[in-house]
């Protein structure tokens, strides 16, 4: 055997070889945020929840606002969904108001080339009169809402795109919200006009379910059948927990979440079949108000604008900036009006929908 | 070498009353490593949905390291590897999502050893045991985290694994082929827990008590 000095140093040369070969360098966290999919556009359809700044015009942009949420302070969630894939902030694929010129609500409507954020506020499935719109009078032709409907928006978008998808788009589509309100705005005038109330409810409910079979016959039509290959669907958040439906009885209150649920079960059943992916707003927002400490959030009932009329001509969060929020943080309120998520409340829907995009494999 | 071969040689070496694991000696070894973690995940703190977890993917790479025999049956072993690449995929409540990010691992453990038979036994299995300096580095996040956290490219959200110290169990055995030469397999089971921890604040206890495979082929110096 050799002397010992000489092992002990043949070891350790091997030993140190081995080492600078391990080379363990830094341990700097890092991420690499190339998604598994590379769309070439965000294309999406819907209303208010997904509006990128239709009636930012006139008066609207004046007042620093364009957005159903607190406007200038956080991305909306579909342009936080669109810079994880690098795109650009998706701009309106329609713009203008149709309101009183005297209080500059009346600006000639105008369609940008290549901006494929079709929803608006006000829009319905299929019915072009929407809240907002001015056909419906009253408060609603002071601002003039454009309420093009999801159906028409879809059409638009064949027009504008000649014809068909490329199938390299990643098409949202998110809306039955304002068939909610002008439903339940009948239910109530055929109540209060002397009808049978359990009838009145009952027609409601099934014209959202009529509602809801619809848009799943659109994006099955005019969407996947027309080669959009990675088409996600939001469905309808539970109306019945915004500020909104908790101002109202609780027979009331019980109605709308009838009427959200029967639309979204007859969207989903429509859908069966379709190569569409799913993502559970209702659930997402049941799930947030049941626990909000778990999801961060220091208010879900209250909205963080303040919709006086001294404060916000509107009385809505299309015209709700840092400007005139109410007093205190309401950085992790949930709502910013009596229905339309603040942009911690869009973040939270961008994650949900990101998690089922990363499910599909497409992030 | 096939197993027939290295059988002969090891029957040939056996016979030749050769002393190849005796006090005083040092055997280098070089080969390769399974680490497979056995991943008992805590949940996401705030903000999260109820329930988020994860799993730690099973990872290989190159092993090697070095053996002191004390005395002819008590041998200290100090292992060296190569990073080993872990990927971190969602769990529970987010499960399904995929990857969330890598992280490399760097065990860094100092096994006391029995070995039964003699010095010069051609097979001799062996025991050990000792402490595990579990060291996480260079985590790298997918798009799919910064998706479900809020964060964008530009403020990506990130993931780091806090180092830790754990315990580990070694059985093995090992074939002196020649006097010099010697082949080996261990499994270890390493007793060790972590806290990763999110860029945007959250943290998740993880218990990942990885079994572990490890073959070399070791000379004596």
């Amino acid at each position: 055997m050799k002397p010992l000095f000489t092992r002990i140093a043949a070891a350790s040369v091997a030993l140190l070889g081995s080492l600078l070969v391990a080379g363990c360098g830094g341990g700097g966290a890092t991420a690499d945020t190339t998604p598994k999919f590379s769309p070439s556009a965000v294309v999406s359809f819907g209303d208010s929840l997904s509006d990128q700044g239709t009636y930012k015009v006139g008066t609207v942009a004046a007042l620093g606002g364009g957005q159903y949420t607190v406007n200038g302070i956080g991305p909306h969630w579909l342009e936080r969904i669109a810079t994880l894939y690098g795109l650009a902030k998706p701009c309106p694929a329609q713009q203008g108001l149709d309101g009183l010129a005297s209080q500059g609500f009346s600006v000639p409507v105008k369609n940008n080339a290549g901006c494929f954020a079709y929803g608006q506020g006000g829009a319905r499935v299929t019915n072009p009169v929407g809240p907002g719109n001015k056909l419906l009078g009253g408060s609603n032709a002071v601002l003039g809402q454009l309420t093009v409907p999801v159906v028409t928006q879809m059409q638009n978008h064949l027009t504008a795109a000649g014809g068909s998808y490329k199938g390299t788009e990643l098409v949202f589509v998110y809306a039955g919200g304002n068939d909610v309100f002008i439903n339940l705005a009948t239910v109530q005038a055929t109540i209060g006009a002397g009808g049978d109330p359990t009838a009145a409810a009952t027609a409601g409910v099934t014209a959202m379910g009529k509602a809801g079979a619809e848009l799943a016959g659109y994006v099955k039509a005019l969407v996947v059948g027309k080669g959009a290959k990675n088409v996600v669907v939001i469905n309808l958040p539970d109306v019945s927990l915004t500020p909104f439906a908790k101002s109202l009885p609780a027979a009331t209150q019980g109605l709308v979440l009838q009427m959200v649920n029967t639309f979204n079960d007859q969207l989903k059943t429509g859908l069966s079949g379709a190569d569409v992916v799913w993502a559970d707003a209702a659930q997402g927002v049941r799930d947030q108000i049941a626990d909000p400490a778990k999801f961060s959030l220091t208010n879900v009932t209250t909205p963080a604008c303040d919709l006086s009329a001294a404060k916000n001509p509107l009385g809505s969060s299309l015209v709700c900036s840092a400007a005139n929020v109410i007093a205190g943080d309401v950085s992790h309120y949930l709502f910013a009006d009596s229905v339309h998520p603040t942009p911690y409340g869009n973040q939270l829907l961008s994650q949900l929908v990101a998690l089922e995009l990363a499910r599909k494999g497409w992030l | 070498m096939n197993i027939k071969s290295l059988l002969a040689v090891t029957l040939l070496s056996a016979t030749g009353l050769v002393h190849a694991q005796s006090a005083g000696s040092f055997i280098v070894y070089g080969g390769a490593a399974q680490i497979n973690p056995q991943v008992e995940s805590g949940d996401l703190t705030a903000p999260s949905l109820a329930g988020t977890k994860v799993d730690v993917k099973k990872a290989s790479s190159f092993v090697g390291g070095v053996t002191y025999f004390w005395t002819d049956n008590i041998s200290i072993d100090l292992p060296i590897a190569l990073p080993f690449k872990h990927d971190v995929v969602g769990a529970g409540a987010i499960e399904g999502v995929g990857k969330l990010g890598t992280v490399k691992s760097l065990p860094m453990t100092l096994l006391a050893q029995y070995r039964f038979g003699d010095a010069n036994s051609a097979f001799r299995p062996f025991v050990g045991a000792g402490p595990t300096y579990g060291y996480f580095f260079k985590p790298r996040a997918t798009a799919t985290l910064s998706g479900i956290t809020g964060g964008s490219p530009a403020t990506p959200t990130t993931l780091s694994m806090k180092s830790r110290l754990g315990a580990t169990l070694e059985l093995g055995a090992a074939y002196n082929v020649t006097k010099d030469w010697s082949a080996s397999l261990s499994v270890t089971k390493t007793f060790i827990k972590t806290t990763g921890s999110l860029s945007t604040g959250q943290t998740i206890e993880t218990t990942l008590d990885p079994v572990s495979i490890k073959f070399g082929v070791g000379y004596r110096f």
